[in-house]
């Protein structure tokens, strides 16, 4: 079952082709929010890196978000038409599961968090299980302010990864038993897609690309404001 | 093969998720178009992100009915062209992305379209015959330019609106009427019962160059309409659309003059308004000009023209490059 994953919600944008013997290949940029630009050439080289045809793809997994919605959109629209012409179905998966993923062995809390700009940040908690971690928070957004008096109210060791953490790491750092993981945990990457997908591949947990719903956590401006002045104060 | 019989053409600049398969660049064998219309029409205009958002849920749907109702298989393919801009930069990215996604996976070329250059190709699709040179009158929501059409991917722009496009003011002054969204069929529709001469609304730089200046009209209409509060609507509606079509034809018939076109077409959504098709109708039988209006279909955004510009850009210019983006403002 070799799976193809795509990954584009923060600053850096990514690809990888797996299967039961773990990440094949994989290609990551982060500089310059080139994702349109990077996105198809990195599938190209990964493919040739992992010696298959697209169409020996089995699934086709794709990060759903939250995070910046022009770069998810490069990312879900590219994983969708590929998912469509090789015909085969796909997985989603939230950024914040794939932020924990790495993290999975420590016992401390864990927090996954995105920058979600205008000085918010996308969120949520999770715990170690046997084989992988669980989630303990719906995912969010809200303030850094409003995380950390989350954290605080929990009281446990936590272990903070991604650039919300990082972004906002003077009012993270104030926290008592807390620490921020370095930038080399600040993005999701294609690599864990490919492995969490895999998993639920095998349980054949998987969509057709028209039922693929992105999280966007975040309604657009003029919905939101609409809303607002229909709704009667 | 060797010639790209069958080009899937893609756009989304916009707020219509549009697929199509055309043969060479002539025969349209579909053309599926997805219209957002409804979605926007309660913020009375487009909304970007909503119009992104839609065209990620539309797009994967609208690409595998182009294909069916074109009675192919996916294999039949011989190329992909997507629109890269001008337009909204989120929903050109879902177009872009997923042609070139469709293009790997299918192993064919990958073009990427001017949308202007779109509308252009929209006349041929329906008159192959069209004699080059031509002047082309570019009228919508987005763009109100005139394009002197020498040969096939070789043009010069002529003028350009200094603010406003065509359409917005269309919309602006539908919106000022309360007529809804999107403005230019309902102004099309109440101007049908109004006065064209009611009121003279003033025709700005009719007489002078070849650029277009919109935005003093929609403030003289609402000034009007102030000052008069007991005015007919569809005398306003009339009258504005009669100043809108007067300008546009007297500037175009002194462009084909000026280049010594043989004939003038018109594009885009505004070129759907009947009093302006009329206006166009009359001057070319005047001035003896051969004259092309598209169907209301192919005025407005659709895949097929797409499909078909990126079928000359295939013969001129080759593929694009995998790795080329999309823009939000690019000329021609
Ligand atoms: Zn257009």
């Amino acid at each position: 079952m070799l799976i193809l994953g795509i990954e584009s919600a923060t600053a850096q944008v990514g690809c990888a082709i797996g299967g039961h013997e773990g990440v094949l290949a994989s290609a990551h940029s982060a500089k310059g929010r080139r994702h349109v630009e990077n996105l198809a050439p990195q599938i190209d080289f990964v493919r040739r890196q992992a010696r298959i045809e697209l169409e020996e793809v089995s699934v086709v997994a794709v990060d759903l978000g939250p995070g910046l919605f022009t770069g998810l959109r490069v990312g879900i629209s590219t994983a969708m038409s590929l998912a469509h012409a090789v015909g085969v179905p796909m997985i989603g998966v939230s950024s914040l599961d794939l932020l924990a993923f790495p993290v999975r062995f420590s016992p401390r809390l864990i927090a996954a968090t995105i920058d979600a700009r205008r000085g918010e940040v996308f969120y949520a908690l999770y715990r170690h299980v046997p084989g992988g971690v669980q989630r303990v928070s719906e995912p969010r957004v809200g303030t850094p302010e409003e995380l950390a008096s989350e954290l605080q109210a929990r009281g446990e060791e936590c272990l903070m990864v991604g650039d919300g953490a990082l972004r906002y790491a003077e009012i993270f750092g104030e926290l008592k038993g807390t620490e921020i993981a370095d930038q080399g945990l600040a993005h999701p990457t294609a690599g864990s897609l490919v492995q969490l997908a895999h998993a639920q591949a095998m349980r054949e947990e998987w969509v057709q690309p028209w039922e693929l719903k992105p999280m966007y956590l975040r309604k657009p401006d003029a919905e939101i404001n609409w809303i607002k002045r229909e709704t009667p104060s | 093969m060797a010639n790209f019989e069958n080009i899937l053409g893609i756009e989304t600049s916009c707020d219509e998720t549009a697929a199509a398969i055309v043969v060479a660049g002539k025969t349209i064998r579909s053309s599926v178009v997805s219209s957002q219309i409804d979605i926007h029409a309660r913020y009375g205009g487009v909304v970007p992100e909503i119009a992104s958002r839609a065209h990620v849920e539309l797009l994967t749907p609208v690409v595998a009915q182009a294909v069916v109702e074109a009675g192919i298989e996916n294999e039949e393919v011989d190329a992909v062209a997507a629109t890269y801009g001008p337009g909204l930069i989120g929903s050109l990215l879902v177009g872009v992305s997923a042609a070139k996604a469709l293009s790997l996976v299918w192993d064919v070329p990958y073009v990427a379209v001017n949308h202007l250059e779109g509308h252009l190709y929209a006349s041929f699709l329906e008159e192959p015959e069209l004699e080059l040179p031509l002047v082309v009158l570019l009228v919508s929501g987005g763009h109100t330019q005139l394009i002197h059409m020498k040969g096939h991917g070789d043009y010069d722009v002529l003028g350009s609106t200094l603010d406003d496009a065509a359409g917005e003011a269309f919309d602006k002054v539908a919106r000022y009427l309360g007529l809804g969204y999107p403005g230019g069929p309902a102004i099309d529709a109440l101007a049908m019962e109004g006065d064209p001469e009611a009121i003279s609304f003033p025709r700005a730089m009719r007489n002078d160059g070849l650029d277009f200046s919109f935005s003093g009209l929609k403030t003289s209409v609402v000034n009007h309409v102030r000052k008069n509060p007991d005015v007919d609507a569809a005398d306003v509606a009339a009258s504005f659309q009669e100043a809108v079509a007067d300008v546009l034809v007297a500037k175009a018939r002194r462009a084909v003059k000026q280049v010594g076109a043989t004939g003038l077409a018109i594009g885009g959504g505004v070129a759907a308004n009947s009093r302006l098709r009329e206006a166009v109708l009359d001057a070319c039988t005047e001035d003896g000009l051969q004259a092309f209006l598209p169907s209301r279909a192919m005025c407005t955004d659709n895949a097929a023209m797409i499909a078909a510009a990126g079928w000359h850009r295939l013969h001129s210019d080759g593929p694009s490059r995998i790795d080329q983006g999309a823009e939000s403002s690019v000329r021609l």
